[in-house]
């Protein structure tokens, strides 16, 4: 009787596994084309001519051609933009994952008079919006000396991708039992170790959210790198493709084109990152 | 109008292509003969000269102002750093560096931006020696660009020395038109509607006019006036928006809505949106600086041969076109002010200036320079500008051009009162009503 | 251990507890120090010459609240206001469920979830401007990507003028943004899911809760702060947002979609400062009242 019943059931898991797996990837699908064709558009776009961009609008280049990345890459030096944005984005995303777990872990694990204070303090960063705010963080930047550096860049970024940074590890620590840092403490280890050895790791997911998204933040930043960045060297992308438009007609095969190669690092990121998010990194550590 | 020359592509191209050369092959040799131009050898330089550029749409233009600066500062033993920047963008980059008191040594800028700079003190430095001294030189200077860049009132002296000047013209296309029967380019707005309706067969839209919150859409405002509307009064001071005569010039937007002759989005348009129509084949008429022209020669030369230009057509109280001045200044604080007064006057000796205009889209600002070989009448989008600084309005006329028209012309205050007609369903007086009663409030803020 | 109640012990446990207010402290201070170095002068110049007369190049006088007044009048002011509001709410709604959706649906093991997680990502992968701009061009009525599939494919034969109908704008804005803003909702809730035991999913389906029950007694307590988090950031970012706007409609057709940041842009290209900064400053209140509301739920559990 057991058996039977025990396999019934196996079956009808097996159906309903199957149904929710088509299921899924039919969405799956479907949300992922219509998310993806302006994308699409992007492309082809860039693989047009401009007379064709203008003249005859379609869903497929009549003529293709390269000239478009040919010009980015030969004629305005994408490549540098590309490099800057590396450098900047790199620095600020590893410098930001470190202080603001140490902020996080402080704010969920400690208890201490102003900490309500203390975290909602860093959040009114994002109350004003930079189209205001360049110009106070300009006067700052030349007090400082760092006008038209990327060191300035880096810093400007790294204020404002810390707020963010802080708040989401706060929620993914949370997600994580006490018991096990506590365990690790009884067992010897100091604080400082239990956030390495225990609440890091089993809270990489998070971090590579985060490492995401302050990545994603600094490289795809443009007014505060417009006003601090005067050199051509040292633009970073989102200028480089801002200074393909000169006046009031868009060049858009070049911009398409630009667009394009940027994203591609960017692909590479989210690739990386989301094998970080596996599930199961909890699983198996507190039984009992 | 010397503007029905049928322009033939070979002969523009001709001119592009002879233009390109000069720049490029005899590029050396005009490099050479200006460096026979030394500045005085007292110049002492400490440090950079920095000079910010507003980038136009004509690379080559872009790139020999760039390379001649470069060059002067080697000849001279100067140091000097060219940035060159987005015009959309100068404004905030030129308030973030005025604050931060890290203002380059020389910038060019448009009229909105002089005036602002100049109405505050210790700004921008007094250039009357070097304003005189360039005009006496070359001709005088022509007088829409005298009147309208005159700083005096406000700052007690010249501080932007003109080096080119921009205005609308009418581009149309010549080939429906002409099948249409029109060859003529119209000459009131009445006329431009009526020839907007013929050609009219979409995806082919009419009336290319932006009446959208962006600088296109201050074209409108020339129209207003050209109905006898007024913004303010003559003293600058009281607002007369509401009137007959705008009356009049709303029923003329509300006519051509209604006949469907304005593309689609027209409304919305950014700054880009009636270039994208023209060269899209999808407007027969629009208001261009000339960039247009320059990216149909370019990139569609069917386009190219089929436009033709003509001034903004003229109401019921004659034609309002204005002929925008382009400065260079140089800051107050700068720490190498010799240095940057010698870069600016050198910037307007004749052979740079001839180079420059050939492959720029500017019109002369000195009398000497209607002799350049850029103006005698080939490039038929130069021929324009010619007339439109010799012929064309002071910009603002008839109303004065003070720091609370360009707030007034900042915040698009005529583009939305036609937006609130033709897309809230306003009727006049509430329209006007609203625009009389924010204008007001923005002269107020400058009593 | 034996535990004594005796002096030594109330000793070592003040020390204890002191000890851990100077660690939260200590670890808490780089962002401390550079939050409040770098942000906390700009906040509050910004609202200190909201109260002044100060242009570019003149500090100006103190005016108090005339900026403020000078606000109101301008017919775009209550215009903003609402959109603002239908902005925030109608995104914040939309994003949550596609984000929350398409992060439950690529939590599973199925094949290639590598690949469409990572293209699901692809709405960020460019600067926000060259996004924007792309929509626009998108919206085109002739022409316009949207508008040839459309009637290329029968499913309205005629060309919707999105940008420039009033009907059309504020959705046309909304749905570009969500576009945009979507894949910031997916990953922060994909990691969050992370957190859930598979056991506890197990333990409830054993115990014979459906789908939807499971969802809500495993997954969401353990995404709720996550979820709240998320949430605030978003509106704050989407009530400061202005590139969306901008390039889409610059605030129209007839302030059909005008936002505070437009407002304040314009402001700012005439130079005034302290009209532009009363114009962020009118929304702070708001927003500082959300910030407080949001981060009192996250922190109760403390």
């Amino acid at each position: 009787m057991a058996t039977s019943m025990r396999s019934k059931r196996e079956g009808s898991i097996r159906r309903t596994n199957l149904l929710t797996n088509v299921g899924t990837y039919v969405v799956l699908i479907l949300v992922v084309a219509i998310a993806l064709f302006p994308i699409y558009w992007m492309v082809v776009t860039s693989l047009k001519l401009p007379r064709e961009i203008y003249r005859m609008p379609s869903l497929w280049p009549d003529v293709f051609t390269s000239r478009n990345y040919r010009s980015l890459i030969q004629e305005e030096d994408f490549l540098v933009n590309i490099k800057n944005s590396f450098i900047v984005a790199t620095c600020v995303t590893s410098i930001s994952l470190v202080i603001s777990s140490f902020a996080a872990y402080s704010l969920v694990r400690f208890r201490y008079r102003f900490k309500g204070l203390v975290g909602r303090i860093i959040l009114f960063a994002y109350l004003t919006p930079t189209s205001l705010l360049f110009i106070p963080l300009s006067i700052l930047i030349a007090k400082l000396n760092l006008g038209n550096s990327l060191q300035g860049l880096i810093l400007l970024y790294l204020t404002f991708s810390l707020p963010l940074s802080t708040w989401l590890l706060q929620g993914y620590f949370r997600g994580v039992p006490r018991e096990l840092e506590e365990q690790a403490m009884v067992d010897g280890s100091t604080r400082l170790g239990a956030l390495f050895r225990i609440l890091l790791p089993l809270s990489a997911p998070g971090l590579a959210a985060v490492a995401v998204f302050t990545f994603t933040g600094a490289w795809n930043e443009l007014l505060l790198a417009l006003i601090l960045i005067s050199s051509e060297s040292k633009r970073t992308v989102p200028l480089g493709i801002n200074y393909l438009i000169t006046s009031d007609v868009l060049p858009w095969g070049t911009l398409m084109a630009g667009a394009v190669i940027s994203s591609l690092p960017m692909m590479l990121l989210y690739f990386v990152a989301q094998r970080f998010m596996v599930q199961g990194m909890t699983s198996g550590s507190v039984k009992g | 109008m010397t503007m029905n020359n049928r322009i033939t592509r070979r002969r523009v191209l001709g001119t592009s292509v002879a233009g390109a050369a000069a720049v490029g092959l005899a590029g050396s040799r005009l490099q050479e003969s200006l460096a026979a131009r030394k500045a005085p050898s007292h110049i002492q330089a400490s440090g950079k000269v920095t000079y910010w550029g507003g980038l136009i749409f004509s690379d080559e233009a872009n790139n020999l102002l760039s390379e001649t600066i470069t060059k002067w500062g080697e000849d001279n033993g100067v140091e000097t750093e060219v940035v060159m920047i987005n015009q959309n963008e100068t404004n905030q980059k030129v308030s973030a560096a005025v604050e931060s008191g890290t203002m380059p040594d020389a910038l060019d800028m448009g009229l909105d931006l002089l005036l602002l700079l100049s109405s505050q003190k210790e700004i921008l430095a007094p250039l009357d020696d070097l304003y005189t001294k360039i005009g006496d030189a070359q001709g005088g200077w022509y007088e829409s660009m005298a009147a309208s860049t005159d700083t005096t009132a406000i700052a007690g002296g010249r501080t932007g020395i003109p080096f080119g000047a921009s205005g609308n013209l009418i581009l149309r296309r010549n080939d429906a038109l002409s099948a249409a029967g029109f060859t003529a380019a119209p000459a009131t707005w009445e006329e431009m509607v009526t020839q907007a309706k013929a050609v009219q067969a979409p995806p082919l839209y009419g009336l290319g006019l932006a009446l959208s919150n962006v600088g296109d859409g201050n074209v409108q405002m020339s129209v207003l006036q050209s109905y006898g509307g007024r913004i303010a009064d003559d003293e600058g001071k009281t607002v007369t928006i509401k009137s007959d005569a705008t009356r009049t010039y709303l029923q003329w937007v509300k006519d051509a809505w209604d006949a469907g002759i304005f593309p689609p989005g027209n409304t919305t348009w950014d700054g880009a949106g009636d270039n994208q129509a023209y060269l899209a084949g999808q407007a027969a008429f629009i208001a261009n600086t000339g960039s247009v022209a320059i990216a149909a020669r370019n990139d569609d030369p069917e386009l190219f041969e089929a436009t033709a230009y003509s001034p903004l057509p003229a109401g019921p109280n004659g034609i309002i076109s204005p002929t925008n001045p382009n400065v260079r200044a140089i800051s107050a604080k700068s720490a190498n002010m010799d240095a940057a007064k010698a870069l600016v006057e050198f910037l307007s000796n004749p052979e740079f200036m001839a180079a420059y205009f050939n492959v720029a889209i500017y019109g002369p600002v000195l009398k000497n320079q209607a002799t350049f070989p850029a103006y005698n009448g080939e490039n038929l989008i130069l021929a324009g500008l010619l007339d439109l600084v010799s012929n064309g309005t002071p910009p603002g006329f008839p109303d004065k051009y003070n720091t609370a028209y360009g707030d007034f012309s900042a915040n698009f205050i005529v583009p939305k009162m036609v937006q609130r007609v033709v897309i809230d369903g306003y009727d006049f007086d509430k329209a006007m009503d609203e625009a009389q009663t924010q204008g007001q409030a923005i002269y107020d803020k400058y009593k | 251990m034996a535990h004594n109640p005796t002096i030594p012990e109330r000793r070592s446990r003040m020390t204890f507890s002191r000890r851990q207010a100077l660690w939260g402290y200590l670890l808490a201070l780089p962002a401390i120090l550079l939050v409040l170095g770098l942000v906390a002068y700009p906040f509050f110049y910004a609202i200190y010459i909201s109260f002044t007369s100060r242009v570019v190049g003149n500090p100006g006088e103190w005016i108090g609240l005339d900026n403020f007044r000078y606000l109101k009048t301008s017919p775009s002011f209550t215009r903003s206001i609402r959109n603002t509001i239908v902005l925030v709410l109608v995104t914040d709604v939309a994003k949550l469920g596609i984000g929350l959706g398409l992060a439950l649906l690529v939590n599973q093991n199925i094949k290639g979830r590598g690949i469409f997680r990572s293209f699901i990502m692809l709405p960020w992968a460019m600067p926000g401007f060259v996004a924007f701009l792309t929509w626009r061009v998108l919206y085109q009525p002739i022409g316009g990507g949207i508008n040839l599939v459309l009637t290329q494919t029968g499913i309205h034969p005629e060309v919707i003028d999105w940008l420039g109908q009033k009907s059309t704008a504020m959705p046309a804005v909304i749905i570009a943004t969500v576009w945009r803003g979507f894949p910031f909702w997916f990953i922060s809730f994909l990691a969050a899911l992370q957190s859930v035991k598979p056991d506890l999913y197990e333990a409830a389906r054993v115990d014979g809760a459906n789908g939807w029950r499971r969802f809500w007694s495993v997954t969401w307590p353990a995404i709720r702060p996550v979820v709240l988090v998320t949430t605030l950031l978003s509106s704050i970012w989407t009530a400061n947002s202005f590139e969306n706007i901008y390039l889409l409609t610059q605030g129209g057709p007839s302030d059909a979609t005008m936002v505070f940041p437009v407002l304040a842009y314009f402001g700012m290209q005439t130079q005034r400062l302290g009209e532009a900064a009363a114009v962020s400053v009118a929304m702070v209140p708001v927003l500082a009242i959300l910030v407080i509301v949001v981060t009192s739920l996250m922190q109760e559990e403390d």
